[in-house]
């Protein structure tokens, strides 16, 4: 014994592990070097410079950062209360159409975000489904409703709602059945034991969900751009406009970096206290 | 269990999740409205309904060549997903090794990620390689965040594969690669099956990823965007149906082969 | 069984993982046409053992011999072994026909004898033919231990090897199965090794016990020499219910224990000076008098346990509790709390030393 040999799980694992270095991590590094290359440069063959950091807090560009973190938290928020009832009932109310109501849930997660945020804009819209309808049964005019704070949170709670449903829905389904029995036999309220025994049971999966959905939501820019208009600027606009319009590579990854590092932390700070086969159904 | 508040509990819970339902169906419902127009416009209710824009679409060369890019990109980021990520798959919820604790989450790590910045992140090192951005590339940038999707959804499925299996096929006298064909392949194959239904569809519907990465090539997702803040089209509408109701089918379609397959083992 | 020749030969097998060693230098020969089991409490590396002859572990050293041929390295689709996973380890996505025939599958075997031979197999294992086709999962647990024991017997291997098979069986379906399984060993001649962590489920199959203990055997012996000439406490004591007495020479040829005055004739044949007497329940009896036996000691009806056929009572004498089994018809006429005496004699105990 003693000859050298890669164990059966790096072997099978090596394939993923070699294209995410290729194709997550080396970008991300090429991000990180733009970031420090001066500004308005191309090419990461420049001296390395602050220069985009600091533009960054003069130019008050930070203040997207707020917007985006706010309205994420917002949208979480809202999303917790929404979803934990369906969650719940998915395990233990809908019995056999449990399986049916996820496929309803799941379809919209296939169609492109543009497309169903612009259902949106028809249902909005002057003369569109909604007020249309209001207009030529009530004979009400009202002005389009787009392009509003609220209009953004709505597409957002929209866009995201399946990305917190379905984690919480495993967080639901690790709560045992005769745990919930026991507590009740020794004479617990109905809601004593929701909230000695069902929250915490469920607390992984919520908090994967909560994770989840907010990580996306702080990274989002179309709900803003269809259905807000200019009304904010997340910081990913910023970022896109960085690079586009304002041909500012440096800039852009600048801003980039400090998305990934808010992002990052958090996801690795969360992660790092679950065992994930417990969650993922390991026996 | 208090059984006196169980059904009002379970009635407005069934309520709840109704309407949350046909709150995520409503802009479906719109669009699907918006397409039966004949007229330029969108104004509802609508006074003359039509197919002419449906026609107009299908006939329309733009879009045939938008469904063939749109289609060949899924269908290569299904195959090598699917066979990159079933190999990850056992990697992660199958054999113990050193690693995996770590292998686990640098894999979860790229789906939670804002896409957008991943687009713009593979943009910049594409840009830095000196590559052309073309569909392939596109390709490439979808498989980053959907080969963690797929192994995932993989992993699903070999955490409940019992390696005693493939231990007795061996004992019974197969060689490996016959273990792997008749057994391990075998018994994985919902998740794969899953996990391919996901590949195609994540690749068909994305939007953040195919604006930054497709060059001149364009997704059908990527045309819609264009059409949709240049001002009404009555195109768009079309062709926002379709790709709803064509996601709909390949889902329900993939369901019910996973129902009827499991029903005919009885 | 008679002297067969061995089949299998473990030469100071060793097996380690990392700091843990599971098997300890163990030397074990193996008739063919035998069985054996290999009894031992949880963790006691039994599992390993088996596993290591089967060739789905490699011993760390050690020598494995197969009719006199070192197969350590052999691996296990090229050994005439088979395994009887504990879980059993059917294939889920097959039916009972096609469970059955894999082995034959997988060596060639053609579509119409592999039929035939598996219809064969479902008889031989009193199972319906009709249940070719069914689902696996379809099964009650009595039939799929079945299945699993006609496809390994498909494979035709020359040795069987049972990993604890009937530990998740309820008692009666368990006491049927022991008997068949008994049968087939019978009928087919091949080397049955099993592995059990009851010793009662061993003493009725078994033609040999060996008795393992953290990677160790402490006896390997006939049922009959394992249950009346234990090797050491341990293994008395893993029977089950049995009365164990320190005791030590007093020098005059019989025993003192600190339990009880009297002095105790020991059994002929021991040279073991200070240990502890085993007499089993069944081997104490109620007497009236000190001449009715070899041992008579006094003590007092404490409670009674009604074990089917059995009954059991415990005595106290003085501290501690001693075990008697008696078949129904031979109960004491006292009832609980009078005084009894109980007694045995010499040839029924034995001595052993630590």
């Amino acid at each position: 014994m003693g000859r050298f040999r890669l164990s059966q799980g790096l072997k099978c694992g090596l394939p993923v592990i070699l294209f995410l270095l290729a194709g997550f991590v080396a970008p991300l590094l090429a991000v990180v070097t733009y970031s420090f290359m001066p500004p308005r440069s191309f090419g990461i063959t420049n001296n390395p410079t602050l220069a985009n950091y600091a533009e960054i807090f003069i130019s008050n560009t930070y203040i997207a950062f707020y917007w985006s973190l706010l309205f994420a938290f917002i949208t979480v928020s809202i999303l917790t209360v929404i979803c934990y009832p369906i969650a719940y009932g998915m395990v233990r109310v809908f019995g056999r159409w449990a399986a049916v109501i996820t496929l309803l849930f799941t379809i919209p997660l296939f169609v492109s975000e543009n497309v169903r945020l612009y259902g949106w804009v028809l249902f909005f819209i002057k003369n569109g489904v909604l007020l249309g309808s209001i207009r030529s049964l009530f004979g009400y005019n009202f002005d389009s409703l787009l392009f509003t704070k609220g209009m953004v949170l709505l597409g957002m709670v929209y866009v995201y709602l399946p990305f917190m449903l379905f984690p919480m829905s495993l967080g639901v389904a690790m709560v045992p059945n005769d745990t919930r029995e026991a507590a009740a036999d020794l004479g617990a309220t109905r809601w004593q034991v929701f909230r000695e025994i069902e929250l915490p049971l469920s607390m992984p999966g919520a908090v994967i969900g909560l994770l989840l959905s907010f990580v996306l939501a702080v990274g989002s820019i179309s709900e803003s751009k269809i259905l807000g208009g200019q009304v904010i600027i997340p910081i990913t606009h910023d970022i896109e406009i960085a690079f586009t319009y304002a041909q500012n590579w440096p800039l852009g990854a600048a801003l980039a970096v400090m998305l990934m590092v808010v992002v990052g932390s958090l996801v690795l700070i969360v992660l790092r206290r679950f065992d994930l086969d417990v969650i993922l159904g390991k026996r | 269990m208090p059984g006196l508040n169980q059904r009002n509990r379970h009635t407005l819970i069934w309520a709840w999740t109704l309407a949350v339902l046909i709150f995520i169906y409503l802009p479906a419902a719109s669009i699907l409205l918006a397409s039966l127009t004949s007229s330029r416009y969108f104004l509802f209710p609508i006074k003359r309904w039509g197919l002419v824009w449906w026609h107009k679409t299908f006939a329309s060369l733009e879009v045939h060549q938008l469904f063939t890019t749109s289609i060949i990109m899924a269908l290569c980021v299904t195959v090598v997903a699917v066979s990159i990520g079933f190999f990850g798959a056992l990697a992660f919820a199958r054999y113990d090794w050193r690693g995996r604790s770590f292998f686990q989450k640098i894999v979860l790590l790229p789906i939670f990620f804002p896409q957008s910045v991943l687009g713009l992140a593979l943009l910049l090192w594409f840009n830095a390689l000196g590559v052309e951005l073309s569909w392939k590339t596109a390709v490439f940038a979808h498989l980053v965040w959907i080969i963690p999707v797929v192994t995932l959804v993989i992993s699903i499925q070999v955490y409940s594969f019992d390696p005693a299996l493939e231990e007795a096929a061996f004992d019974l006298g197969a060689s490996r690669w016959q273990v792997f064909r008749e057994v391990t392949l075998p018994i994985l194959l919902p998740g794969v099956f899953s996990g391919s239904l996901f590949a195609f569809l994540l690749s068909w519907g994305n939007f953040p990823l195919s604006l930054y990465t497709t060059g001149a090539d364009t997704t059908i997702p990527e045309y819609l965007y264009a059409k949709m803040v240049a001002g009404y089209t009555p195109g768009v509408p079309v062709l926002g149906t379709v790709s709803t109701f064509g996601a709909a089918i390949v889902l329900l379609g993939g369901y019910f082969t996973i129902v009827w397959r499991r029903g005919r083992r009885k | 069984m008679s002297s067969n020749s061995p089949i299998f030969e473990l030469r100071q097998i060793t097996k380690n993982f990392g700091k843990l060693t599971a098997v300890d230098h163990i030397d074990l020969v193996i008739a063919e046409g035998e069985f054996l089991t290999i009894v031992g409490p949880s963790g006691s590396g039994k599992t390993t053992i088996v596993r290591m002859l089967a060739g789905m572990e490699t011993p760390t050293s050690g020598d494995l011999m197969l009719r006199g041929k070192r197969i350590n390295d052999l691996p296990a689709n090229k050994r005439p072994t088979c395994m009887v996973f504990q879980s059993l380890a059917l294939f889920p996505h097959r039916s009972v026909g096609e469970n059955i025939e894999f082995p034959l599958k997988m060596s060639g075997v053609d579509k119409r004898e592999r039929r035939e031979r598996a219809l064969e197999l479902l008889r031989q294992l009193q199972l319906p033919e009709d249940y070719y086709g069914k689902n696996v999962t379809k099964c009650s647990g009595g039939e799929r231990q079945r299945v699993a024991l006609a496809r390994a017997l498909a494979f035709d291997p020359e040795i069987l090897f049972f990993d604890e098979p009937l530990s998740a069986i309820d008692y009666k379906l368990r006491k049927t199965l022991e008997k068949e399984l008994k049968d087939i060993h019978r009928e087919t001649g091949k080397t049955f090794i099993y592995i059990t962590h009851s010793l009662e489920e061993a003493m009725v199959m078994s033609d040999r016990i060996g008795v393992l203990k953290a990677g160790r055997f402490v006896q390997v012996g006939t049922p009959d020499e394992i249950y009346s000439k234990p090797a050491n406490k341990f293994i008395a004591e893993f029977m089950g219910d049995v009365n164990i007495i320190p005791v030590k020479s007093s020098g005059t040829g019989k025993l003192i224990s600190p339990y009880f005055e009297e002095s105790i004739v020991p059994p002929i044949g021991s040279d073991i000076t200070a240990g502890y007497l085993v007499i089993r329940p069944e081997f104490l009896r109620f007497v009236s008098g000190k001449s009715d036996a070899d041992n008579v000691i006094a003590g007092k009806l404490y409670n009674e346990y009604a074990l089917g056929s059995r009954v059991q009572y415990q005595v106290r004498v003085g501290e501690h509790v001693f075990i008697v089994e008696k078949l129904r018809q031979q109960a004491p006429a006292a009832g609980t709390d009078s005084g009894v005496m109980i007694g045995w004699d010499a040839k029924d105990s034995v001595m052993v030393g630590n």
